[in-house]
C-alpha cells in the first residue's frame, strides 16, 4: 500500500510554485455550515448553549455574533446552500440535479483572480451537493468551479460495494475496505458525485494520492469511522495542508440525522459540529497559509421546524419562523473581537461579505456584504 | 379545470355533486380535494367527514366570495403558468404544479395563500365536526422500565403544565403488573376493558399487545377485535421485507424522488398475520404509509411511535391513544448509513441499546404527541393526557381544567385509582377490582 501511495506521490511544493504564479490573494475565507439546520432555540437562544459549547465560550469572543440572521427561500439543503454561495434565493431541484442558477463564489474568485482549481473547494457530508461548485452559466460554469468532494459519499460507496456479496472481508476489516476506497478513486470519482477539476497533467494523480492517503490514515485510526463529518473534517484538514485554499466551504451535515426522529442523536450532532469547527479554527490557526488571514464564517443553511407551528425538530418543510431563523459568527482577520449586533441580516448576505473579504467583485444579488467585517 | 380522477364508493357521487365548485376552484386546490377523493376507500371516517364537509362547505358559499376567497391562489397560479399543464390526473398535475411553483419562486406564495384559505374555512368546519359537547378523549402515554428516566427532567418539555400525581406502586414492580393494573384495575384481566374499547395501541416493543392478547400472535384473538395495535417489535419482518423491495429498487434506478415515492406507494406487502391486532385494508396502508412516509420510522422505534400516534390523531381519530416508548438502539456506523440496504449477516455489529440517549427522545416525541393532539379540534379542549414512567411513582397529568398543584397537596393514587380515573373520566363503566377516581382529575 505505502509503495502504491508513493509512486503518487509528489512534494507539496510543487504545487506552491504553480498556485504562487496565480494571483492568490493575501486573505482567506473558509464558510463552515451546520448543514441540515438547526432551530435557535437548541443552538444560539440561553437554553441552547450547552450544545454549542465551544461557538458560546471559545469562538463568540474572538469574533462577531449575528444572532438575529434569516434564511429566505426554499428551506431544503441544496437551495439553502446554494444561496449561501450565491447571494441569491435558488429555486432548483431540492435533490442537487440541478447547479445554482447564478453564479457562485467561486467561479466568480477564481475568474477574476485566474485562479486554479485548487484555490476553491466544496468538501461535504450531504450528498447531494455535488455540483455546488458552480452554476452552468457560459461565463461561468466548469472553468471556474469549485472542486467538490463528498467523503461521505465515498465511503458509503465503498460499503456497499464491500457488503454487496457475502465473499470477501467485509466491513469488518479497515485496510481492505480502505483498498477498495483507493480503488474507487482510481475507477472514478465522478460515480459517486465528486467534481474535480484539473488545471494540469500531473494534477489528478497528485489529487488522487493525497485523498487516498487521508482516507488510509483516517482509516487505520481505529475509532474511525462513525460519523461522515468526521471524516469531512479530516479530508477538510489534508485539503488545507496539502493546497492552502484561499476560498472553502465546509458542510457538516450529521445534524441532518434529524430526520430520524431521535432528540438526542440531533443534539450530539450539533455537538459534535461545535467541536468540529473549533478544531478546525485551531487547525487554521496551526497552518502559516492561514493564521491571521483567515475569515471563519460560522452559519446554519437554515432552521428546523418549531415543535408548535411546525413539526417539531425532525423536519425543516413548514417554512415557519423557526425554520428560517438562523445566527452567524464570524472571527478571524477583519473582524471585530468580542461583539454581536442586533442588525437583522440574511444568510444571502454570506456570498457578498465573502467577496469583500477576499477583495473580488461580486455579481449583482440579493445579499449585501456585512459591513462590520471588512 | 376538468380533471380525471378515478373515484371509487361514496366518492364518486360526492364528486359529481360538488362539480360546480370543484370546477370553480382554482386548479391546484381542486385537484388536491381530488387526490383525497381518489383515496376514499382507504380514508378513515373521520377524513371522509371532513372531505364531505369541506365539499358543502365550500358549495354553500356564494360564487362571488368564493372567487374573492380563492383570489390570491388563483393569481399565483396564474403567475407561475398553471393552465398550461395539460395533466388531467389530479395527483400527476399535483407533482407538475408543485415543481412548477418552484421552479418559479412562487412555492412559499402559494403555500402561504392556500394556508390562508384554510385558515378562513377550518373555524367553520370544526364547529360542525366537533361540537363542544362532544365525547370525551383520552391519551396516556408511557414510558418503559428499561428507558434511564432522569427524574428532575421527568416531562420537563411541559414545564408547569398539569398536575403531578405521587403513586404508590406496591405490587406493580414488573411491567405486565404495571400495565395490567393500570388498565384493568385488579380485576378480570382476561377480557379488554371497556375504556379501551375503540382505542388505539402504539409502541415500540410488545408489552401492550401482549397484555391484550397474551402474546397469541395467531390472528384469531377475537377478545382484541376492538382494539387497534401497532408494535415496531412485531412489524419487523414487515418492516424487513419493505427494506429490501426498496432496496432492490434503488439498486435497479430509481427515475426520481417522486418516482420513488409512488412505487413505494403501489407495493402491496403485507404484516405478517398476527402482527396486527386487526389488519383490515384501511390500516395495513396505514401502517405502510407510516413506515414510508415518516421521518425514521423504519429506523427508529419511538420514531415510529411517536409519529403513528400523530398520524393516528390527525387521520382516524380514536378516542383513546395510549403509546409506550421503549429504549432504541445506539445506531451503527456502517448501517445507519445506509438507510435501505441491510447487512450481511456477517457484518452485523450487535445491537446495543441506548437507554440515556431514549431518554431525551421520548421526552420529546411524548410532548409532540400532545402538540399534535392539542392541534387538533377532536382532542383540544376534551382530553385528558396521562403521562407514567413504569417504576417511577409519580404521573402527569393534563386536563382541560386541571390546574397545577404542589405535590403534597396530592394524595399518593394507586395504578387502581388510575384506571378508575380514565373510565370515571371516559364515563364507562369502573372496571372490577379498580379503585377510587382521584378526585382532581375527574372533579
Amino acid at each position: 500500500m505505502a509503495a502504491c501511495m508513493a509512486d503518487w506521490w509528489l512534494p507539496r511544493h510543487l504545487f506552491a510554485q504553480r498556485v504562487a504564479a496565480a494571483r492568490k490573494p493575501e486573505r482567506r475565507a473558509i464558510v463552515v455550515t451546520f448543514g441540515g439546520g438547526v432551530r435557535y432555540e437548541d443552538t444560539l437562544a440561553r437554553d441552547g448553549w450547552v450544545n454549542i459549547p465551544h461557538l458560546a465560550s471559545d469562538l463568540v469572543p474572538q469574533g462577531i455574533v449575528f444572532p438575529a440572521a434569516r434564511h429566505e427561500g426554499l428551506t431544503g439543503h441544496f437551495n439553502s446552500t446554494g444561496a449561501l454561495v450565491t447571494g441569491s434565493r435558488q429555486n432548483i431541484d431540492a435533490y442537487g440535479s440541478e447547479a445554482p442558477v447564478t453564479p457562485t463564489i467561486f467561479e466568480l474568485f477564481r475568474k477574476e483572480r485566474a485562479l486554479p482549481p485548487e484555490e476553491t473547494w466544496v468538501v461535504a457530508t450531504n450528498k447531494s451537493f455535488g455540483l455546488m461548485g458552480g452554476s452552468k452559466l457560459r461565463p461561468f460554469g466548469d472553468p471556474y468551479s469549485a472542486n467538490v468532494i463528498l467523503p461521505k459519499q465515498l465511503l458509503i460507496n465503498t460499503i456497499k460495494s464491500a457488503v454487496s456479496t457475502n465473499a470477501g472481508p467485509g466491513v469488518e476489516d479497515r485496510q481492505a475496505l480502505a483498498e477498495r476506497m483507493m480503488l474507487a478513486l482510481d475507477e472514478g470519482y465522478e460515480g459517486f458525485g465528486w467534481k474535480v477539476f484539473e488545471s494540469g497533467r500531473t494534477l489528478s494523480a497528485e489529487l488522487k494520492a493525497s485523498l487516498a492517503k487521508s482516507l488510509l490514515d483516517y482509516f487505520n485510526d481505529p475509532a474511525a469511522p462513525t460519523s461522515g463529518d468526521e471524516l469531512t473534517f479530516f479530508m477538510t484538514k489534508e485539503i488545507m495542508n496539502r493546497f492552502a485554499p484561499s476560498l472553502l466551504l465546509v458542510n457538516f451535515w450529521d445534524i441532518d440525522i434529524a430526520h430520524y426522529g431521535a432528540y438526542s442523536l440531533y443534539l450530539d450532532a450539533i455537538r459534535r459540529t461545535d467541536r468540529l469547527v473549533y478544531e478546525l479554527w485551531q487547525h487554521a490557526q496551526s497552518l502559516a497559509a492561514y493564521k491571521d488571514r483567515t475569515t471563519l464564517l460560522v452559519v446554519p443553511e437554515m432552521g428546523r421546524d418549531s415543535d408548535v407551528a411546525g413539526n417539531g425538530f425532525a423536519n425543516h418543510r413548514s417554512g415557519d419562523e423557526s425554520c428560517r431563523r438562523v445566527w452567524l459568527v464570524a472571527l478571524g482577520a477583519g473582524v471585530p473581537k468580542g461583539t454581536g449586533t442586533e442588525r437583522p441580516i440574511r444568510t444571502l448576505d454570506v456570498a457578498p461579505t465573502v467577496a469583500n473579504i477576499l477583495g473580488f467583485r461580486m455579481a449583482e444579488c440579493e445579499g449585501k456584504a456585512l459591513g462590520e467585517l471588512v | 379545470m376538468q380533471f380525471n380522477a378515478e373515484l371509487t364508493g361514496d366518492a364518486a357521487p360526492l364528486a359529481r355533486t360538488h362539480s360546480g365548485v370543484l370546477a370553480r376552484l382554482p386548479a391546484t386546490v381542486s385537484a388536491f380535494i381530488l387526490v383525497e377523493l381518489t383515496k376514499w376507500p382507504l380514508l378513515f371516517p373521520p377524513e371522509q367527514r371532513y372531505q364531505r364537509a369541506l365539499l358543502e362547505h365550500l358549495s354553500r358559499i356564494p360564487a362571488e366570495e368564493l372567487e374573492r376567497s380563492v383570489a390570491g391562489i388563483a393569481r399565483v397560479e396564474a403567475e407561475a403558468g398553471a393552465s398550461k399543464i395539460g395533466e388531467r390526473n389530479p395527483a400527476r398535475f399535483q407533482d407538475e404544479a408543485q415543481a412548477l411553483l418552484r421552479k418559479r419562486g412562487l412555492l412559499v406564495a402559494w403555500r402561504s395563500e392556500v394556508d390562508g384559505l384554510f385558515q378562513s374555512i377550518d373555524p367553520a368546519l370544526e364547529a360542525q365536526l366537533y361540537p363542544a359537547d362532544a365525547p370525551r378523549r383520552l391519551i396516556v402515554q408511557i414510558y418503559g422500565r428499561e428507558i434511564a428516566v432522569q427524574r428532575e427532567k421527568l416531562w420537563s418539555r411541559f414545564k408547569r403544565a398539569g398536575l403531578r400525581v405521587p403513586l404508590t406502586l406496591e405490587g406493580v414492580a414488573d411491567t405486565e403488573r404495571f400495565l395490567a393494573t393500570l388498565f384493568a384495575g385488579a380485576g378480570n384481566r382476561r377480557t379488554t376493558p371497556a375504556l379501551l374499547d375503540g382505542a388505539w395501541v402504539v409502541e415500540a416493543h410488545e408489552a401492550l399487545h401482549a397484555l391484550f392478547d397474551g402474546g397469541d400472535t395467531r390472528p384469531t384473538p377475537s377478545r382484541v377485535d376492538s382494539l387497534t395495535g401497532l408494535s415496531y417489535d412485531r412489524l419487523r419482518s414487515y418492516r424487513d421485507d419493505l427494506t429490501r423491495t426498496l432496496n432492490a429498487k434503488i439498486q435497479s434506478g430509481v427515475e426520481s424522488p417522486q418516482a420513488f415515492a409512488a412505487y413505494a406507494r403501489s407495493l402491496r406487502i403485507a404484516p405478517a398475520p398476527g402482527a396486527l391486532l386487526r389488519a383490515d385494508d384501511v390500516l395495513l396502508a396505514f401502517v405502510r404509509d407510516v413506515l414510508l412516509t415518516g421521518n425514521g420510522t423504519m429506523i427508529v422505534n419511538n420514531t415510529f411511535v411517536e409519529w403513528a400516534a400523530a398520524q393516528a390523531l390527525r387521520r382516524a381519530q380514536p378516542r383513546v391513544l395510549a403509546t409506550r416508548f421503549g429504549v432504541r438502539d445506539k445506531l451503527k456506523p456502517f448501517s445507519s448509513m445506509i438507510m435501505f440496504s441491510q447487512a450481511r449477516p456477517t457484518d452485523h455489529v450487535p445491537a446495543v441499546p441506548d437507554p440515556a440517549g431514549s431518554f431525551i427522545d421520548v421526552e420529546q416525541l411524548s410532548y409532540y404527541v400532545w402538540v399534535n393532539a392539542e392541534k387538533n379540534p377532536a382532542y383540544r379542549g376534551k382530553t385528558l393526557y396521562l403521562f407514567l414512567a413504569e417504576g417511577v411513582d409519580e404521573m402527569l397529568a393534563i386536563g382541560p381544567d386541571t390546574a397545577a398543584a404542589p405535590p403534597a397537596a396530592i394524595a399518593p393514587a394507586k395504578l387502581e385509582d388510575v384506571c378508575a380515573t380514565m373510565a370515571t373520566w371516559l364515563g364507562v363503566p369502573v372496571p372490577d377490582g379498580s379503585g377510587q377516581p382521584i378526585r382532581a382529575l375527574v372533579g
